[in-house]
């Protein structure tokens, strides 16, 4: 089969990368760039695991062909933190136990990113922070705690401090 | 596993047409979020791939008064929900996007998408049949705009002949005195229904029903138009009577299949109650219209 | 709430592990890629019983790519069984000889260059079988002509377990003279793990002889040591490394196909070879809850104190025995609890079928024992006309209760959960119709006492090791699947040195360098692990004081301690010194050694079955929409006596994710078989509840000191998943009056007994 070129932007730096076009975006993130924070935990775009934002929007990558992606900026967990300082999401996540086994934690902190970076200030209301995660499944934390990460974060609790 | 595919990136809507033409065994895609499932389970394997998800002239939402609404086939369920247009104009819209499916599948997944699989537990499409869409579809050969409910044709099959694309969904200006509600029914919020019942209600001057649609979701092969519940409810004075009539309609006249979610005679049950529910919802809305 | 008096214990601390978990780093044992690495495939039966009369593996290894295809006959043929003790427990053959027992039993496994390759190759391997008459539910196995799954196994009856205490029949005599008897059946679906991680490992045999094999597991002791059994190696070539662990929730601590199949492969090859479950497989060909079948007899006295209970319990096993004998036992045990009864009788039948095997899953038989306890008991005091709180208070253990020929009570909060929840249903006040708050009472196990694996090991243990920083090397062999035991052990082992958390380093999750420990079941760690690791930081701190106590030179009455990394005289804490600089002392006095110390816990004599037990009452508001079935649930409030909670982050955690998966238990997990296919093997028709439908949670802490545990704690994690079924089944039957006696509780089921109400209400009418 013969491959071809795809070019993306994943955590700020450019890659090239020479793919089978019915490669999924998640095998590009994880397979040719080594980006292993994003999961995989389903065939059906049921579990959420591989929730990555592509131009800022959260999108399951296990369902899109990777050549949909190409010229587009891709942000996984690791691309969250600037220069080992962590961003207010991953900040509040650990200050409310938001996470257990961890294998989620990826996915939705990128839904959780996506949601916030959206409301441009704008304080939602519970049921909403709700729906941003109702695609990322999570059978350790019962969503409660991660629910209370977000809203904290949204509410103004964690106030950027980056150079 | 999916089956190795040619791929074709056209980068405008002709140059489309013209490749989809020219390939036979050539499947659509285009947010990809139903044909890559299906394709990952090597039920669907064509020989070419023909990306249509960056063709932007097919995505817009325009309205103007005489036409009514017009969305473009690769406009996101996202940029539907979330579109100000739509949630003043036609908030029921809003609302069945707003459930149907998570934000990252409507993040990327397109309204031409959605009814061009013609999945008959699908959310646009009964309420887009409530609310008297139409849909154009075009091929080299030319366009041809019909309505909704005549597009679908049986499980996941359209009238679509090789070589159309749907190009846009026409919805008539929202009619006074008119009400559309939607509910589908299941387990979890944004879960396909495992039934679901749209209805539109208009009233005359006298409070008299002077036009109605209910259609059913996920009750046979394609969406269901009730039209002996329209002919039950066309010129009275609606009331719970009527709206029970109706439902008993829908129990016995759909063909919902049983499943290991629900059986036959719950599914039965199920659109009994939420034709009743509907209709007294979109009559309610359409009093204070 | 009262004051901490600890330093470390029972303060929010961030979990350990958490900078590596949200910011992506965190490997499991789904991103290891070792170099050279090749992928497995499992070929699987599509037949619920069949012998094996060939399998023809030529053309798959013709394939391009394909390196090697295995069968059981590339294997040893043992019967493996993680009941080590008992060898007729010991029934799987992962890879088996002769015939297959269930759809999705591996029959072959194949090591190719690429996914894709080693999935084609399946394909091409012919498997010729003679399909066998297959059986699915145990009432139909027990039958004398059903078809035999195990050879010399008769009715197909693979364990059974009988727990008696008190004179039963004469308490039952009692009841029918003036008391009251009520007997119901209950039947209790299976639950799938569903862990966000599949079953996976990597595995690398070398040249050396020496194994390695990278797992998601919930005890990588046990796994080196089942391995070893299996493939004829020792334990010490065996090296089992847990990276992070994505789930684990009772399903992850048996030998599994994708351990011993790329195991088997790997030492054929000498190449490291990853097995990755699918979704699909996952649902298909793991281990499931136990379902059950409970027939529950109560005598009560007509003020409510508890006379008798006469239980009778089938539980489906599937093919294989798993951990499904110890679920057996728990499930009889904990349907008693968490009450006093003059007698009691159980009588469980685990009975094989041609299905997925069973096995534990958290409350490992407590959550199918309480929904037919506490919902019979509910009903008992509607028949009665009893309050249902003073009724449960009436008989509730209590402090010093031994239960008997079983268990010694010695913390118990059961009264006090009563009397909050109690509290907290009569503050909601009356609520609309069709909704209601259903209450339940349970406790659980803090570990097992039992040894059925046969280990020779102590049950936990831990080695604290002091650098000359100051920095503590926390090695123990518990496991952290999620539940934050890593955490819990820092935070023990900081609190009892006197240092704080971010000055120990836990290691764990490799069976080179960390001691043996049963692993993360049983919800056992806490307290067992904990005992081990507070034992370890006393003989570190006993040491090092000692060169604290020759500095200081005060008199013979005066004792030190450390605190927050100060050394100090207990009586005159602003006299000592810091924690830093005694270290330094220390290690020059030992001639450059660093002081380790040495920690380990077995329970001795504590019962039949735990050292301690958890317990708690549960109210859930619940909403039920008449026309449709559908259930809503509003809130769920708990009333928990965990002892001394350790980390209190982690508790809500333990206490939101065990409510997540109750909640799923009780009315949306089902998994419906037809002619032994599982009919749901993915998430879109398995329902997992979602962060739209969890209610808000809430936990109100009972104080106690649990003895047996350290610092007086005792469980948290498992018993939070016992009581919701049942108490969500009580709302139901207070907010509509239907008695709910199956489970998951489904709109159909929900409407067909509105419809059964209303019918036998119409025809009491027209008598």
């Amino acid at each position: 089969m013969e491959k071809y070129l795809l070019k993306l932007t994943v955590n700020g730096q450019e890659y090239e990368v020479y793919i089978n076009p019915k490669t999924l975006l998640v095998e590009v993130i994880r397979d040719y760039l080594g980006f292993t924070g994003t999961k995989r935990g389903c065939e059906t775009v049921s579990c959420g695991a591989c929730t990555v934002t592509v131009n800022g929007k959260s999108v399951k990558s296990c369902s899109i062909l990777a050549m949909q992606v190409d010229g587009m900026e891709i942000v996984t967990s690791e691309g969250l933190e600037k220069n080992g300082k962590l961003s207010p999401i991953q900040k509040a996540f650990l200050d409310h136990g938001a996470f257990q086994c961890g294998f989620c934690t990826s996915g939705m902190l990128m839904s959780a990113t996506a949601f916030l970076d959206e409301l441009n200030g704008r304080i939602p209301k519970k049921h909403e922070i709700k729906e941003a995660i109702e695609g990322n499944l999570c059978r350790c934390t019962g969503y409660n705690s991660i629910v209370r990460a977000i809203e904290a974060v949204a509410q103004g609790e964690y106030k950027e401090e980056r150079q | 596993m999916i089956h190795d595919f040619h791929y074709l990136k056209p980068d405008s809507l002709k140059t489309a047409l013209a490749m989809y033409a020219e390939h036979e065994d050539c499947k659509v895609i285009c947010g990809g979020q139903s044909l890559l499932i299906v394709m990952r389970q090597g039920m669907v394997a064509p020989e070419y791939l023909l990306d249509i998800k960056h063709i932007h002239e097919l995505s817009y939402i325009s309205f103007d008064n005489q036409k009514g609404l017009r969305i473009g086939a690769t406009t996101t369920h996202r940029e539907i929900e979330q579109s100000p247009l739509i949630q003043e104009k036609y908030p029921v819209l809003a609302a069945m996007e707003n459930k149907l499916a998570s934000i990252q599948t409507r993040n990327w997944g397109t309204i031409g998408g959605n009814l061009a699989h013609a999945d008959p537990a699908g959310d646009p499409a009964p309420v887009l049949i409530a609310l008297k869409a139409s849909i154009k579809v075009g091929s080299i050969k030319g366009e041809r705009v019909m309505p909704l409910d005549e597009f679908f044709v049986d499980y996941f099959e359209t009238a679509m002949e090789h070589g159309e694309l749907i190009l846009e969904v026409q919805v008539p200006p929202p009619a006074p005195k008119t009400g559309v509600a939607y509910q589908k029914f299941n387990l979890l919020d944004s879960d396909m229904g495992i039934v679901a019942v749209a209805a539109s209600v208009t009233l005359d001057r006298d409070g008299k029903c002077k036009d109605t649609r209910v259609v059913l979701g996920n009750a046979g092969p394609t969406p269901l138009r009730m039209k002996n519940i329209e002919s039950l409810l066309i010129g009275k004075k609606l009331n719970e009577k009527l709206f029970e009539e109706a439902g008993k309609i829908s129990s016995t006249e759909s063909q919902p299949v049983a499943d290991i979610h629900a059986s036959e005679e719950h599914r039965r049950h199920l659109l009994g109650v939420l034709t009743r529910r509907m209709l007294k919802q979109a009559c309610d809305i359409a009093q204070k219209g | 709430m009262s004051t901490n008096k600890y330093k470390v214990i029972n303060t929010r601390v961030h979990n350990i592990d958490g900078i590596a978990k949200v910011t992506g780093r965190a490997t499991y044992t789904f991103d290891v890629k070792l170099p050279g690495m090749l992928y497995g495939k499992i070929l699987r039966s599509p037949h619920p019983h069949a012998k094996i009369l060939k399998i023809d593996t030529s053309k798959a290894l013709e394939l391009p790519g394909v390196k090697a295809v295995v069968t059981g006959k590339d294997t040893l043929g043992i019967k493996q069984g993680i009941w080590r003790r008992y060898e007729e427990l010991c029934d799987e053959q992962i890879l088996p000889l002769e015939k297959v027992r269930y759809i999705g039993e591996p029959v072959a496994a194949v090591a190719a260059v690429t996914e894709e390759i080693a999935e084609k190759a399946l394909d091409l391997i012919d498997v010729e079988y003679e399909v066998l008459p297959a059986v699915f539910e145990p009432l139909d196995a027990i039958k004398k002509d059903a078809p035999v799954i195990h050879e010399g196994v008769e009715r197909n009856i693979n364990v059974t377990r009988h727990i008696e205490w008190g004179d039963v029949d004469d308490a039952f005599a009692e009841a029918e003279k003036d008391g009251y008897i009520r007997e119901d059946w209950f039947k209790c679906g299976g639950q799938h793990h569903a862990c966000m991680e599949t079953r996976a490992a990597v595995s690398s045999y070398t040249p050396d002889g020496k194994l390695t094999v990278w797992t998601s597991t919930q005890s990588p002791y046990y796994h080196q040591a089942l391995l070893a059994g299996v493939l004829g190696l020792r334990e010490g070539d065996v090296r089992v490394i847990a990276p992070y662990v994505g789930g684990g929730f009772g399903g992850k601590f048996e030998l599994d196909a994708a351990q011993f199949c790329s195991a088997v492969l790997s030492m054929k090859l000498c190449k490291p070879v990853k097995i990755v479950f699918t979704r699909e497989e996952d649902m298909i060909a793991s281990k499931r809850r136990t379902p059950m079948y409970y027939y529950v007899r109560t005598a009560v006295k007509k003020d409510g104190t508890f006379l008798a209970r006469e239980s009778r319990m089938f539980s489906n096993g599937g093919a294989y025995t798993g951990m499904g004998a110890t679920a057996l036992y728990l499930s009889g045990f904990f349907h008693s609890f968490p009450y006093k009864w003059r007698g009691y009788r159980y009588d469980g039948y685990r009975v094989y079928t041609n299905t997925m095997p069973s096995t534990s899953m958290r409350g490992f038989g407590a959550p199918q024992a309480v929904f037919c306890s506490e919902q019979q008991i509910e009903w008992i005091c509607k028949d009665l006309g009893l309050d249902p709180f003073e009724v449960r208070r009436k008989n509730a253990h209590t402090e010093g209760y031994e239960v008997p020929g079983q268990a010694f009570i010695q913390s118990c909060g059961m009264k006090e959960c009563i009397d909050k929840i109690e509290q907290w249903v009569k503050s909601k006040g009356k609520l609309p119709a069709n909704r209601a708050i259903g209450v339940s009472s349970c406790g659980f196990m803090s570990g097992g006492i039992f040894n059925w694996f046969d280990t020779p090991y102590s049950f936990s243990s831990a080695v604290v090791t002091i650098n000359y920083d100051g920095t503590v090397e926390l090695h123990v062999g518990c496991q952290d699947i999620g539940q934050g035991s890593n955490t819990t052990m820092a935070i023990i082992c900081a609190e009892t040195l006197g240092v704080r958390v971010e000055d120990v380093k836990v290691h764990s999750g490799d069976t080179d360098h960390c001691p043996a420990d049963l692993g993360a079941w049983g919800s056992r760690q806490t307290l067992m692990a904990g005992n081990a690791v507070k034992m370890a930081a006393e003989d570190a701190k006993r040491q090092l004081l000692e060169f604290a106590y020759a500095e200081m030179g005060m008199n013979i009455v005066y004792d030190l301690d450390i605190k927050d990394r100060w050394v100090h005289i207990v009586a005159r804490p602003e006299r000592g010194m810091p924690y830093f600089d005694l270290v330094k002392k220390a290690l020059r006095g030992k001639d450059g050694q660093r002081i380790i110390g040495r920690g380990y816990y077995t329970p001795h004599r504590k019962g039949m079955i735990s050292p301690a037990y958890s317990y708690m009452m549960q109210a859930v508001d619940a909403e039920v929409d008449p026309e449709t079935g559908k259930i809503t649930i509003h809130e769920i409030m708990t009333a928990h006596d965990c002892g001394q909670p350790i980390n209190p982050l982690g508790l809500v955690g333990q206490l939101e994710g065990a409510a997540s998966m109750a909640l799923g238990y009780g009315y949306l997990e089902d998994m419906p078989f037809e002619d032994g296919k599982l009919m749901n093997p993915n998430l879109v028709d398995y329902k997992i509840i979602r962060a739209t439908e969890m209610p808000e949670t809430g936990m109100i802490e009972i104080d106690t000191y649990e003895p047996e545990g350290p610092y007086g704690a005792k469980e948290a994690g498992e018993g939070l998943t016992n009581p919701t079924a049942a108490a969500l089944g009580n709302a139901l039957f207070h907010a509509l009056g239907i008695q709910m006696k199956e489970l998951p509780i489904t709109p159909e089921r929900v409407l067909k007994a509105l419809r059964e109400k209303d019918e036998a209400k119409k025809q009491k009418k027209n008598t």
